[in-house]
């Protein structure tokens, strides 16, 4: 894990970040979140529609995601396939559920709580490199 | 008619387990005493095996067995009474014995019954002479034979008890070990495991473990299980009618007992599954619920084995605990999964509660108001977690406050310290909003404001009166100069309602820095 290059810093072009969370109440306010923030946002209802929209565009920079999704796959597999099929996007996971004891975060994935503090989420958006293209 | 008896008989001779044990001195004893009241040169206890007479003293003869076709002591074994042959040439049924014949040239026989307590003969004290003897033995020399003859019997009892009580004591203590064992194990594995090791040893078998069997008793899913060195585990799912005629027994709530599969008619018409798998005998012990088989112990040798009565009670004793052991944590567990779901539904209901107050609070500019709602929001949603683990029961109060402060950072400059305290549901929560308001207290106005202040969250449990009262404080120090708070907004309300919502609270805010005295009595804070 730490013999893993650094991540080149951020580019313009993939400074986008992808919300993904079933329940519609809760996606709208994590969108707000992450837009209040200065962030660009793009939103999935789940897994599939998330996987749909990386494979379309080159410009998502992290993936914030909820685990327990009903229809298709969760948010932990989804997150593996994530750092398997586009290893520089970065990833926020959150759950009302504790975190799986035996599971293990992909790398450069973070986990978070529900209910989260929004300053959290955002300091380790800010962290993880997201660009603020509105205040930049 | 004969072979039945001969069953019996090799069953009567197995339970006292005699056969090719050592010389011991009250059998030795007894043959010398024979020998020479009879006035004889050879004097044996002979026991009847299936295919050999067997010689548990003797003396006067080099060999410790004949095949039992040269067994005199044989013949009309199963009439009561001594038997008596005087001239072995001129009996027809001796006169062709090779030990008549041969060179060790037996003559005169007698030989008196061994008689086990349920009546079966399992072979006779005899004597024997190279000279023939007419008139055979003198009354006296009878009837002091015959003697001799329930004295060895007596002996065989009493070896046989003791040989039997060992066995019990040692059964006695692994059943109580079995019984740690079930109840300390969190899980069904280490249970089953732990408890067929315990088994296994004092047994001293190839295998042990333990199985639950579905409705239809036809197939059982094995779980971990204990083998010794060099002996492959069977854990997992078998069918039982691939191994043999051997699922009725089961199904039926009798245990499966063979003593050896080779010869046992379950099992001798197809030996492989069995052989493959390192078992030559077994015993399958059924736990019975509500009249059907729900679960198995087994236990496996890799050698032919005579199951003794105590040790199928003892396996009996052995599946029941484990049955209730595994039952008990299934319970556990579904109740676990329960208590996940509710939590989870919670937390969710939180993060509604959340997003519906900061939607609803979007147009309002002073965003703290609503970052303290969102805080207090998650202090109250880890107050959750931590009593979720013990299913909404308790919460000890330094889990408590450690998750409450988590959040906050500052642990290098916050220092907990007291013993564990039991908070109830609703002592947990109010408790764990108490300490968040004095943390976010201590971070805006406190000690935690500036660079260098610290806070100390101490507790004690004192007697006052006839009950146990804990005592949590608060003390700041270091901090900048303390302001009186000019308004009473709602986390001071708070501070002020206590540990258990119902005050007990003494604030002084002065230097060092805010100390806060906060109290209740350990039994209304475990059942709050």
């Amino acid at each position: 894990m730490n013999d893993t290059p650094m991540t080149a810093a951020p580019q313009a072009d993939r400074s986008i970040i992808l919300v993904v969370e079933d329940e519609p109440l809760l996606r709208m306010f994590a969108t707000d979140m992450v837009e209040d923030a200065g962030f660009q946002v793009v939103e999935a209802a789940n897994a599939t529609e998330a996987v749909t929209i990386l494979e379309a565009r080159t410009d998502i920079r992290i993936v914030f995601t909820d685990i327990d999704m009903p229809h298709g796959i969760d948010g932990m597999r989804l997150a593996a396939c994530i750092r398997d099929r586009w290893p520089p996007i970065d990833i926020i996971i959150v759950s009302g559920k504790p975190f799986p004891p035996q599971a293990q975060l992909p790398e450069r994935a973070v986990f978070y709580p529900k209910p989260y503090r929004q300053s959290e989420i955002i300091a380790a958006m800010v962290k993880m490199g997201a660009v603020q293209p509105d205040e930049g | 008619m004969t072979q039945q008896a001969d069953r019996e008989r090799a069953d009567a001779l197995a339970a006292f387990d005699i056969l090719d044990t050592d010389a011991e001195r009250a059998f030795d004893d007894i043959v010398y005493i024979a020998a020479q009241t009879c006035d004889v040169p050879i004097a044996l206890v002979s026991v009847l095996d299936r295919q050999r007479q067997w010689f548990k003293a003797r003396v006067g003869l080099g060999v410790s067995e004949t095949p039992i076709e040269q067994s005199v002591c044989k013949l009309e074994i199963d009439e009561p009474g001594l038997l008596q042959i005087p001239d072995l040439t001129k009996d027809a049924r001796t006169a062709e014995n090779p030990l008549v014949t041969g060179p060790r040239a037996f003559r005169f026989y007698a030989g008196a019954p061994l008689v086990t307590r349920s009546g079966i003969v399992i072979g006779r004290l005899c004597v024997i002479d190279t000279k023939p003897r007419p008139s055979g033995l003198a009354r006296a020399q009878r009837d002091l034979l015959e003697a001799l003859a329930r004295q060895v019997s007596d002996q065989l009892e009493l070896r046989r008890i003791a040989r039997s009580s060992g066995m019990m004591i040692a059964l006695k203590e692994a059943l109580a070990e079995v019984v740690e064992v079930v109840r300390r194990s969190s899980s069904i594995a280490a249970m089953t495991r732990g408890a067929a090791e315990v088994v296994g040893r004092v047994l001293n078998v190839e295998r042990a473990g333990f199985g639950l069997v579905d409705e239809a008793t036809e197939t059982i899913d094995v779980e971990p299980d204990w083998t010794a060195p060099g002996t492959a585990s069977i854990a997992g799912r078998h069918r039982f009618q691939d191994y043999g005629d051997i699922r009725d027994e089961l199904a039926g709530g009798e245990p499966l007992v063979i003593d050896d599969v080779e010869t046992d008619p379950r099992t001798s018409s197809n030996v492989a599954p069995m052989r493959n798998v390192g078992i030559r005998a077994l015993v399958n012990m059924p736990v019975r619920e509500h009249g059907e088989t729900v679960a198995v112990f087994i236990v496996n040798a890799a050698g032919p084995r005579r199951w003794a009565p105590e040790e199928l009670a003892f396996l009996r004793n052995v599946a029941d605990r484990i049955e209730a052991g595994v039952s008990r944590l299934r319970l556990r567990e579904q109740q676990e999964t329960i208590n996940g779901e509710i939590n989870h539904r919670l937390k969710n209901m939180l993060s509604m509660v959340q997003a519906i107050a900061t939607q609803t609070l979007r147009g309002v500019a002073d965003r703290e108001p609503i970052e303290t709602f969102e805080q207090r929001l998650v202090a109250l949603s880890s107050a959750h977690d931590i009593l979720m683990q013990k299913s909404w029961i308790e919460a000890d109060l330094k889990t408590v406050a450690e998750a409450t402060f988590k959040p906050f950072g500052f642990s290098d400059r916050l220092v907990l310290d007291g013993p564990h305290v039991a908070l109830g549901a609703r002592a947990a929560l109010s408790t764990a909003l108490l300490f968040h308001e004095l943390m976010t207290n201590a971070c805006k106005y406190g000690a935690l404001s500036g660079p260098a202040g610290q806070v100390l969250l101490a507790w004690t449990v004192v007697p006052e009166g006839d009950k146990e009262c804990v005592i949590v404080s608060w003390q700041e120090e270091g901090g900048p100069r303390v302001v009186q708070p000019t308004r009473k907004g709602f986390g001071s309300r708070l501070i002020r309602m206590g540990l258990v919502g119902t005050g007990g609270v003494g604030l002084r805010n002065e230097e060092p820095g805010l100390q806060a005295e906060m109290r209740a009595s350990l039994a209304h804070l475990a059942k709050a």
